[in-house]
């Protein structure tokens, strides 16, 4: 009875070590009986920071009641390692936290089927923790706020062994995704080792009273599957008077500062451009600050001036001989002549008859047939200088007597280069304007000057060009017609009584010395 | 002018150091792209583990636990890991019935890690006081000779090479932790 009694104390004692020795030779015999390495599948989770194996026969129809989990390393000849929480158990799932340290590891796993005492399966299967982990995401809260969300995932107070220091941040990428609308953010916080219990992240510069929904996942390394969490949802607090008033000022100030900026970028540009001219210092005449003046100018005084009266003064002129037979020999003599009057007739000796023969100015002075109503009659010569319109310079031009009454001109000079005070013959031509209006002050000083006009050219004349031939020729013309009382109404040739208030009051103008004439 | 000089070497300074850390930045997402990729294709070499020709080749200090590692060093031995990686995988694996296509593209994929850190390389060696020995890289290749040994004793059997695919997936989990030293 007492062995009885110490056998049934001591029995309960030797019963676990017998049982888990006998369970261990189990499984080693039956691994001993090569496992089957294509019977099973494992899978592999971490939920909750918890490393969760589970497994499944793929021979559905063996169905042990009980299992019994071990395993070995990849990395060194170790033998093999049975799970202590996992023998015997009915579930097909194993809790690995704080068994396996490794996520670098391939483990290879052996489960074991019984039906009571007997083996029904063995099978074995590796699994590279890194890679063939399932992350599932984990457990978080959200608090909305006027402009942002706390986000709050829920870290372990211990983090396992195989994540413990750098491997939760090397392994785990957390990720918070924040939804507005078709609107995705994504938020990567950093996590360490150290990160435990509650971990918040803030998701602000939100729009108040807006929806937003979070979702929280770890990103895998695998590229493999995303286990995104359920989606959170709050709607954010309505903002304040306060934040709506202050963006109002912000925004008035905005506004402000650029009504500013196109104000003076406005100003800048229209006085660049010349629309407007902001001086200092104004003219008198927009000095309004002495205001009895303003209302009440002062009249400028009167000045004196003095009365100019034309005289015209017919005087007949001086009429040469015209002799065409005998001194039309010299044609390219030029020679500088003085007028009776003391002005100077402008030489064009020669000039004329070179640009008769050059067919380019004839065809410069136009139409001859347009000019032709114009023109002087070569019988008739008075009437084309008594009547207004178009000087017999241009008709000139355009005469076809033009040759003949170059010669005529040229002979007129060679007459008068006799009869010249000034006149030598090694200044030959030399230029005067007198297309001027000479007007005199009523004077008697000029009934010795008389101011004698042509419309001779200042500079030498072009003989290419027309104009200025039309001008040299108009002398020519005139001269050529003998006109009995120049009228004043021709415009080349000025009458004689012209009156000339420079000719006369300026001995600078009319220097008859040394036969130029200086203005 | 001396003031001027001073304020170019400042700046170019400045851009240098942006510069740089913005292509660590991109290099180390590279970098992490391309190993989840290389991993995943080594996994895919299918071949029955042998536990019987399990080996110890006694991983470095400095590739499983780099506590104390400089950017530079970490740079090196990564691109030392992917080096000897390159050179185990060309060599004899008819034994194994891996599919050549998935060899031949871990090794291409190797190879991308390595050109994309090949200018690194050459800023860190090009130093002038550099000398290998004052970095890890001899305790990283002693381990591959290691591994090469274990291939070559074994006969390049298949049963040695799943054991070398193993650590060699080993390895490339810990360029994972490695590439994190890599961030400015």
């Amino acid at each position: 009875m007492l062995l009885s009694q110490n056998a049934l104390a001591i029995r309960p004692l030797n019963l676990y070590p017998v049982v888990f020795i006998s369970l261990t030779f189990g499984i080693l015999h039956a691994l001993s009986d090569s496992p089957d390495e294509s019977c099973i599948s494992f899978n592999m989770t971490l939920r909750n920071f918890q490393s969760i194996l589970s497994w499944e026969l793929k021979n559905r129809s063996i169905v042990p009641t009980h299992y019994t989990l071990s395993y070995t390393v990849m990395s060194k000849p170790a033998g093999e390692t049975v799970v202590e929480d996992c023998i015997n158990i009915t579930r097909s799932f194993c809790d690995l936290t704080d068994v396996w340290e490794s996520m670098s590891e391939t483990y290879l796993l052996t489960v074991v089927g019984f039906r009571g005492n007997t083996v029904l399966v063995s099978c074995w299967d590796k699994v590279f923790v890194a890679l063939d982990m399932s992350l599932e995401p984990p457990e978080f809260e959200i608090v909305g706020f006027i402009s942002h969300i706390d986000v709050i995932v829920k870290f372990p107070p211990v983090i396992p062994k195989m994540l413990v220091g750098k491997n939760l941040q090397t392994y785990l990428s957390l990720v918070i995704e924040e939804k507005s609308g078709s609107i995705v953010n994504l938020h990567r916080p950093k996590i360490d080792g150290n990160t435990t219990g509650n971990f918040t992240y803030v998701i602000d510069k939100l729009i108040p009273n807006t929806n937003y929904c979070v979702s929280v996942y770890f990103e895998p390394k695998n590229l493999g599957k995303i286990h995104r969490s359920p989606l959170k949802c709050t709607r954010l607090q309505p903002g304040q008077e306060s934040e709506s008033s202050e963006s109002v000022k912000i925004g008035g100030i905005i506004t402000l500062f650029l009504i500013a900026a196109v104000f003076i970028s406005t100003i800048i540009t229209l006085k660049r451009i010349g629309y407007i001219c902001l001086r200092h210092d104004y003219p008198k005449v927009l000095n309004f600050y002495n205001l009895s003046a303003w209302v009440f100018p002062e009249l400028p005084p009167l000045e004196a001036v003095a009365i100019v009266e034309v005289i015209h003064i017919n005087r007949k002129k001086k009429v040469w001989d015209y002799e065409y037979g005998d001194e039309s020999d010299s044609d390219n003599e030029a020679v500088p002549r003085a007028s009776a009057g003391g002005y100077t007739m402008h030489g064009l000796t020669g000039l004329c008859p070179l640009a008769s023969t050059s067919s380019a100015s004839l065809e410069n002075c136009g139409n001859p047939d347009a000019e032709e109503p114009d023109l002087p009659e070569p019988g008739v010569e008075s009437e084309p200088l008594m009547t207004p319109g178009p000087g017999p310079c241009q008709s000139e031009c355009t005469d076809g007597d033009y040759e003949r009454r170059g010669n005529r001109l040229q002979d007129r000079f060679s007459e008068e280069d006799n009869s010249s005070t000034e006149g030598s013959e090694d200044r030959i031509v030399f230029n005067v304007d007198l297309n001027s209006v000479f007007v005199r002050v009523q004077d008697d000083d000029d009934a010795e000057v008389p101011p004698m006009l042509s419309c001779l050219p200042e500079e030498a004349v072009d003989l290419e060009d027309p104009n200025e031939m039309e001008t040299s020729l108009l002398v020519a013309s005139g001269e050529g017609t003998q006109p009995p009382f120049p009228n004043p109404s021709v415009e080349c040739l000025w009458p004689e009584d012209a009156p000339s208030d420079e000719s006369d009051t300026s001995e600078s103008d009319v220097d008859i010395g040394d036969g130029y004439i200086t203005r | 002018m001396t003031n001027r000089c001073i304020l170019q070497m400042a700046l170019l300074l400045c851009f240098c150091t942006v510069a740089l850390s913005r292509n660590y930045n991109l290099l180390r997402s590279q970098l992490r792209s391309s190993n989840s990729a290389c991993q995943n294709l080594l996994r895919q070499l299918n071949g029955t583990y042998c536990r019987e020709d399990r080996m110890n080749f006694e991983v470095p200090e400095e590739i499983e636990q780099p506590q104390q590692l400089q950017k530079e060093d970490a740079v090196l031995v990564i691109y030392e890991m992917l080096r000897q990686t390159l050179g185990i995988f060309r060599r004899n694996f008819a034994s194994t019935g891996w599919n050549e296509t998935i060899v031949e593209r871990l090794r291409a994929e190797v190879h991308l890690q390595m050109d994309r850190l090949e200018t690194n390389v050459d800023e860190i060696t090009e130093k002038e006081n550099f000398t290998w020995e004052n970095t890890p890289v001899p305790h990283v290749r002693k381990y591959y000779a290691r591994i090469v040994q274990y291939l070559k004793a074994k006969k390049y059997s298949r049963c040695a090479w799943t054991t070398v695919q193993a650590e060699i997936l080993r390895n490339f989990s810990f360029l994972t932790g490695l590439l994190d030293y890599l961030q400015n």
